[in-house]
């Protein structure tokens, strides 16, 4: 049984399978998989033999250092379990789009409740707000040294991918002012990070938009995340 | 107890890891660490590179060690997964093709992993089973797939270099797989070949 479309689909599974579709292909493909049986049942099919090609490689002794300096890495982020994607705040929006803007400086003004914070006196790790509705997986953290005066850095894991075109952007929020930050992108397995140069101290928050690549001046839609500093 | 551990299950080991367990995890890369970065070599062709990208990937799965869903698939299978499109994600940023032409043989680079265990024998038998499969498919299917999996071009990028339709491409991708997904059974380690 196939899914609709699926004439346009149907020599993709061993592409997406090595990686060698487009990201944009690859979101499309995986959307026709939802509806499409026998797309899924091919990828099943195939991706034994996917999954076996790295085992082909001819193995190699890793330096001892990259060991120790992963390890290193590990011990001083501590053995405290991750956040379980349940308890993250969450930004939940039910207004029309049509409020959206309105929404936006409000939101700003009336925040969001208390951030959690983390880290030691140089360094404050703020956790985001994530939109559920909009980024279900999503998750981030924003390190801020000292009083943000040299800036922050956004990390985030569980992004999907943004749509064809486009990426995400974040922005500085201060009062009902809020400028351009640098866009970032996420790689496959959902991760991604963006720095912020930019002197924080006396912002009120960071935002995470998705717009076209290469940023806009404004926000095109309410933010997908959000943290107070 | 480090002794306990050693005894478990990648499964179970991953369960360890997922609580926030270093010494689990450190015990992962001690598993997993030398296939990760045998892969980011053989894709990148640099050793630097490849010892980037191997860090990069174990970080990314030690900060999300909660996402691992043991029902779609192997603990190896995942992390494997996860150095893949990480190596890709280098070689499309164009980080390493400079340095991968540089050392394009590789030859220089390679150490042979020393076989301390038998799970070490059992993985190189495993490999050459694969490379056995992957050599009787046809040539056309196997650069094919080899292209896109290991030097992380897309399929249009490989039309253009093979100067052949895209369609073409994506066939020979499909019948590649379909033809070693038949040829590994039996090959692959217990457990690991669904």
């Amino acid at each position: 049984m196939t899914g609709p479309d699926h004439a346009r689909f149907a020599d993709d599974a061993g592409a997406y399978l090595l990686g060698a579709l487009a990201d944009d292909e690859r979101a499309a493909f995986e959307l026709h998989m939802e509806s499409c049986p026998d797309c899924r049942n091919q990828v099943e099919q195939l991706r034994p033999a996917a999954d076996a090609l790295p085992r082909s490689v001819e193995q190699m002794n890793p330096p001892d250092r990259l060991r120790a300096s992963i390890m290193d890495v590990v011990r001083a982020e501590g053995d405290a379990a991750p956040r379980p994607r349940r308890e993250r705040p969450r930004l939940r929006f039910s207004l029309r789009p049509a409020l959206a803007g309105a929404m936006l400086v409000l939101g700003l003004l009336v925040g969001f409740g208390v951030a959690q914070l983390t880290g030691g006196e140089d360094e404050r790790t703020i956790t985001a707000k994530v939109d559920d509705a909009r980024l279900p997986t999503a998750s981030a953290e924003l390190r801020v040294e000292g009083d943000g005066d040299d800036g922050a850095a956004l990390t985030a894991e569980g992004l999907p991918d943004p749509g064809p075109g486009r990426v995400y952007q974040a922005w500085i929020a201060r009062g009902d002012k809020i400028s351009p930050a640098p866009t970032f992108v996420a790689d496959r397995d959902g991760s991604g990070s963006v720095a912020l140069p930019e002197d924080l101290s006396g912002a009120d928050a960071v935002l995470v938009t998705r717009e076209r690549r290469g940023g806009a001046r404004v926000p095109g839609e309410m933010p997908v995340m959000r943290v107070d500093l | 107890m480090a002794s306990d551990i050693r005894n478990l299950a990648d499964e179970e080991v991953m369960q360890l890891v997922q609580g926030g367990n270093p010494r689990a995890f450190e015990l992962l890369y001690d598993r997993h660490g030398g296939a990760a970065f045998s892969l980011a070599y053989r894709m990148v062709g640099n050793r630097v590179t490849a010892e980037d990208i191997t860090q990069e990937a174990f970080l990314s799965i030690w900060r999300s060690r909660t996402r691992y869903d043991q029902a779609r698939g192997s603990v190896r299978t995942w992390v494997l997964g996860i150095v893949h499109n990480r190596a890709i994600d280098a070689l499309r940023r164009g980080m390493v093709h400079d340095r991968r032409r540089e050392t394009l043989d590789g030859v220089e680079e390679r150490h042979e992993a020393r076989e301390r265990t038998d799970v070490e024998a059992a993985r190189r038998e495993e490999a050459r089973g694969v490379r056995d499969a992957l050599d009787t498919l046809p040539e056309e299917q196997r650069r094919t797939i080899e292209l896109a999996y290991f030097g992380g071009f897309s399929h249009s990028q490989i039309a253009e270099m093979l100067e052949m339709p895209i369609g073409t491409v994506k066939g020979r991708m499909r019948l590649g797989l379909e033809k070693m997904r038949k040829q590994l059974t039996g090959v692959v380690l217990p457990g690991e070949l669904a």
